[in-house]
């Protein structure tokens, strides 16, 4: 199910969070809207999910105009960032909450709960209660509720914030390869880019309210329109008055380029940081892989010049 | 959490027993102090029957709406600010304070018969001062504020995601608040409920003066105390206040029992 969003204004006060946002989010699409923080893109999700009032605008889900329609009757699955469990009911009862509400009948809730349970493993937990889960059994906890319902789209508040690394890179290829699974329409909001890159087929990069930029993930890599869209989703480094990645630029001991001195190799693993003192005093850094820098082996102190890539 | 050092606890321990305990086990001796039958007789005494009686009557209608009153006032002020709730939540506090006198004082002159909402009343033939509404609007002005101040910062400690969570599961705001809203405040409410309670058994400046402090008609127990010391029947007094004073301590008793399981079950839970 695809969803339109058309001019949507939203303040609080005198102070703006969204102004004239529009996008269409295509039937099927994991889609991250990625920004920084106060870039708006929590208030949108929120009222894409009837959460939060609209000033101006309108929210369309699948050609129906949901504006004004209350939550309760919008069939939109949404997760915030601390998974708002249900601390009184165990875990059980909170997969289980939209089904009673909409009355099923008690084997049903329980087979379809013991479904949903397997898919996000945590079968075995099901008469715990949240506060005996960890982090990451929380996120699946508080997914499965939000599946429960057969929700037309998905909405998740940046998913991975609240866990530590390795847990949040399980994570990340699960959820992805689950949407891809269900199929569902889902809309996350985050503003760690790499995240970003790594689950959503298609991002809308935001700032101040606005969208600075929409695209396939590698796109609008390559390709930024605006330089707070490069700044944004990765590093850049300043080579002959422009912005470039710091991965775009060669460095080797000898022919064309700008000349200077390493002044410090730093080794990330399989990035590793070469910074290069121009004879000007200026300084430049670029990344080069582990097995170039393995190749190339250089020194701190040693004359090189630097190049664009080819 | 080490234990705290031996010094502090002596002086705690002093404070506390000089200050609440002698004089609570002075009042339990005194009730005691001519005997069982002269106790006996004493407990049967009919004003302090009726006062007990009214009591009661104004803790049965005063305590519920305050309850109600209090719930909503504080889901109110946190889940939907505006200016007119951040007033409200500022006016809460008034008949804290304010001394009950100046309050009973206050709600004479308005509700009084040539008062300013006492005349329409008493045109619709409503009598408030000096009676029973009087009494209850004075126990539910000096303990409004109870409740609501309990609520405030748990309410705003978990936060709307929970119940915005069960609405977008298609839950309605009715369901909500007795599915989730609820089961979360339940302790904090009974907490405040019981505060409410003591401090509607205990009032005495505001329904003295509301109340026109007639026996065996609208004198309320701790009122009935009062009259007893000033008219030289101590004895009785001390065994009203024996009364009242057991009733506040097995509340006490109730509310940490209540308050201790709940604590064990979160320890368990966590």
């Amino acid at each position: 199910m695809s969803i339109s969003l058309e001019h949507l204004y939203k303040s609080y006060g005198s102070v703006p969070i969204l102004e004239g946002f529009s996008d269409v989010v295509p039937d099927g699409s994991l889609t991250a809207l990625l920004g920084p923080s106060g870039s708006g893109k929590s208030t949108l999700l929120k009222m894409i999910a009837g959460l939060e009032s609209v000033d101006q605008g309108r929210v369309i889900l699948h050609g129906r105009d949901v504006t004004t329609l209350p939550a309760r009757h919008r069939s939109i699955g949404f997760c915030f960032q601390d998974y708002a469990p249900f601390y009184q009911l165990s875990v059980f009862e909170n997969v289980a909450y939209g089904l009673k509400t909409r009355k099923m009948p008690a084997a049903q809730i329980k087979k379809e709960v013991s479904e949903l349970l397997e898919l996000v493993h945590l079968g075995a937990f099901a008469s715990r209660y949240p506060r005996q889960l960890s982090g990451g059994q929380r996120q699946r906890m508080a997914l499965a509720r939000a599946l429960a319902i057969k929700p037309d789209v998905l909405l998740l508040d940046e998913p991975f914030a609240a866990l530590d690394a390795q847990v949040g890179a399980e994570l990340r290829a699960w959820v992805r390869s689950l949407q891809h699974e269900l199929n569902i329409t889902t809309l996350l909001v985050t503003h760690n880019q790499a995240e970003a890159m790594e689950v959503a087929d298609r991002v809308v990069i935001m700032n101040h309210g606005r969208i600075e930029q929409v695209g396939v993930p590698s796109e609008v890599y390559d390709n930024p329109a605006n330089d707070f869209v490069r700044t944004f989703l990765g590093p850049t480094t300043m080579f002959e008055g422009a912005s470039l990645r710091p991965h775009d630029l060669q460095v080797t001991r000898s022919g064309d380029g700008v000349p200077g001195v390493v002044s410090d190799v730093i080794r990330l693993g399989f990035e590793v940081r070469v910074i290069v003192t121009r004879d000007d005093g200026d300084t430049i850094w670029l990344q080069l892989t582990h097995d170039e820098a393995q190749q190339l082996a250089l020194n701190v102190g040693e004359r090189v010049t630097i190049r664009r890539r080819t | 959490m080490g234990r705290s050092p031996l010094w502090l606890r002596i002086i705690v321990l002093l404070y506390v027993g000089v200050l609440v305990g002698v004089p609570l086990v002075f009042v339990f001796q005194q009730s005691f102090a001519h005997g069982a039958s002269a106790l006996w007789t004493a407990l049967h005494d009919s004003s302090m029957g009726n006062a007990i009686d009214l009591t009661m009557r104004v803790v049965l209608l005063a305590l519920p709406v305050n309850t109600v009153v209090g719930v909503g006032a504080a889901l109110w002020i946190v889940r939907h600010p505006s200016w007119l709730s951040r007033v409200v939540d500022r006016l809460i506090d008034v008949p804290l304070a304010i001394s009950p006198i100046i309050i009973g004082l206050m709600l004479e002159l308005a509700y009084a018969q040539n008062g300013w909402l006492g005349r329409p009343l008493a045109a619709l033939g409503l009598r408030i001062i000096f009676s029973y509404p009087g009494i209850v609007l004075a126990c539910i002005f000096v303990s409004l504020p109870l409740v609501t101040r309990q609520l405030i910062p748990l309410l705003r400690e978990i936060g709307s995601n929970q119940e915005l969570t069960a609405a977008s599961l298609g839950a309605g705001p009715v369901r909500i608040f007795l599915t989730i809203t609820m089961r979360s405040i339940m302790w904090a409410t009974a907490y405040g409920v019981t505060l409410t309670l003591a401090r509607i058994l205990g009032e005495y400046g505001a329904v003295l003066i509301v109340s026109g402090n007639i026996t065996d008609l609208t004198q309320t127990l701790t009122l009935n105390i009062g009259a007893n010391f000033e008219n030289y029947n101590a004895y009785q007094g001390f065994v009203g206040a024996g009364v009242l004073a057991l009733t506040s301590v097995i509340i006490l008793l109730v509310l940490g029992v209540a308050r201790h399981r709940e604590r064990k079950r979160h320890e368990h839970l966590a």
